[in-house]
């Protein structure tokens, strides 16, 4: 059995909080920091919360946990759009893009083709308990 | 005394002494401006601002209703909080943008407390279960209540900043408070069009957190407000700047947060 967890909701804003629930229960049983809670659901908010990444009606959300990480894939999102913000994570200094707030709350951010569509791989380290990390 | 301090005791005289009711009129028209004014810097999203004239001229009337002309205090001055107050209490029975619970409000404001005491305490930020232990709730509630602050934050959007911790209860606290000066990068607001939509603290903040990389809670320290604070400000900023990308753009925000 894997410790995953896969969601598939409305990509519409009102929906995302069903997955910052769902990312609260995780943070509870992985006995992460409010602040690594708050991290993670900032990195899903800026996926989901913005509907001109959205590629399709639905989104689907992969949580899963690895030794020390919680990783995250979300997906299917509009590559096109993704990719040039995902990329201004460097040398951007004219505002808070994409790739600059995703480094910041979560660390390691890989976009990925998969059956046919754009998911980006989210990868945040978990130090242990109450790990800030 | 001012002429026209002089011409609101007049009408007050007239309405109170001798129950003209012209006079007491023309003094809510005379202090709709003021009633206006005070009204604009609430308008939230979802409020209309004719609304909230309306629930300020509540507080106007009851004003030069109670007003004590021997008293030696401008009407103004006596007006003003009155006024506030009426729409303060509008905002405490409607302010949460989706009806939550008050006691799921409470869990909320406490949780704010608790998390810098823990965090004080324990050298780091709290988890779930620690925070659950000290309120003295199930976990599930915890992970409730701190929802609720995304109901708050919502509301808070275009809530008017610049307030201090009081905001975590009730952003009209922040009125008339003097802005902090912040050394903020001007630069980069400049070049980036969405920041403009931010005020100092707000891009204070972004700026501590994506460019600095502070921590929330060392952002909560360094700028003496709560983390849940810093966290929901963080959220508001992002999508102030993205509503206002959007809104440039003439469609849905393509960028996270970039001017």
């Amino acid at each position: 059995m894997t410790d995953a967890i896969k969601l598939t909701i409305p990509h519409q804003k009102s929906y995302y909080g069903v997955v910052r629930l769902v990312v609260g229960g995780l943070a509870a049983r992985l006995d992460l920091s409010y602040e690594s809670l708050e991290d993670l659901q900032l990195a899903l908010e800026s996926l989901l919360g913005n509907e001109a990444y959205a590629s399709g009606d639905d989104v689907t959300v992969e949580l899963s946990l690895g030794p020390g990480s919680i990783q995250m894939l979300v997906g299917p999102l509009d590559g096109a759009r993704l990719r040039p913000d995902l990329a201004a994570a460097d040398g951007d200094e004219e505002g808070v893009s994409l790739g600059r707030l995703l480094a910041t709350v979560v660390g390691d951010v890989r976009l990925e083709e998969r059956d046919g569509g754009h998911w980006v791989r989210l990868e945040k380290r978990t130090a242990g308990s109450g790990s800030s990390a | 005394m001012t002429l026209s301090s002089e011409n609101d005791r007049e009408l007050l005289r007239a309405y109170h002494g001798r129950g003209d009711l012209e006079a007491r009129e023309r003094l809510i028209e005379q202090y709709l401006p003021l009633v206006r004014s005070l009204a604009r810097r609430y308008s939230y999203r979802g409020e209309l601002l004719e609304d909230l004239v309306q629930v300020g001229c509540i507080g106007l009337i009851k004003a030069i209703d109670r007003f004590d002309v021997d008293r030696g205090v401008e009407l103004t001055t006596y007006a003003t909080p009155n006024i506030i107050g009426e729409i303060k209490r509008h905002f405490r029975d409607k302010g949460w943008s989706v009806r939550v619970p008050r006691g799921l409000q409470e869990l909320n404001v406490r949780l704010s407390r608790l998390i810098e005491e823990l965090t004080v305490q324990l050298e780091r930020s709290p988890t779930i279960p620690e925070l659950a232990k000290a309120a003295g709730v199930q976990e599930e509630e915890v992970l409730e209540a701190l929802e609720t602050g995304q109901a708050y934050a919502t509301l808070s959007l275009s809530a008017p900043s610049g307030g201090d911790e009081n905001d975590d209860l009730d952003p009209l606290e922040s009125l008339g408070e003097i802005e902090h000066e912040y050394e903020v990068s001007e630069d980069r607001a400049v070049l980036a069009p969405g920041l403009r939509v931010l005020d100092e603290r707000e891009r204070r903040i972004l700026q501590l957190r994506f460019f600095d990389g502070l921590t929330q809670s060392q952002i909560a320290q360094q700028i003496g407000i709560s983390q849940m604070h810093v966290s929901r400000l963080i959220r508001r900023s992002l999508e102030k700047i993205r509503n206002e990308v959007a809104a440039d753009n003439g469609g849905p925000a393509s960028q996270t947060a970039r001017g």
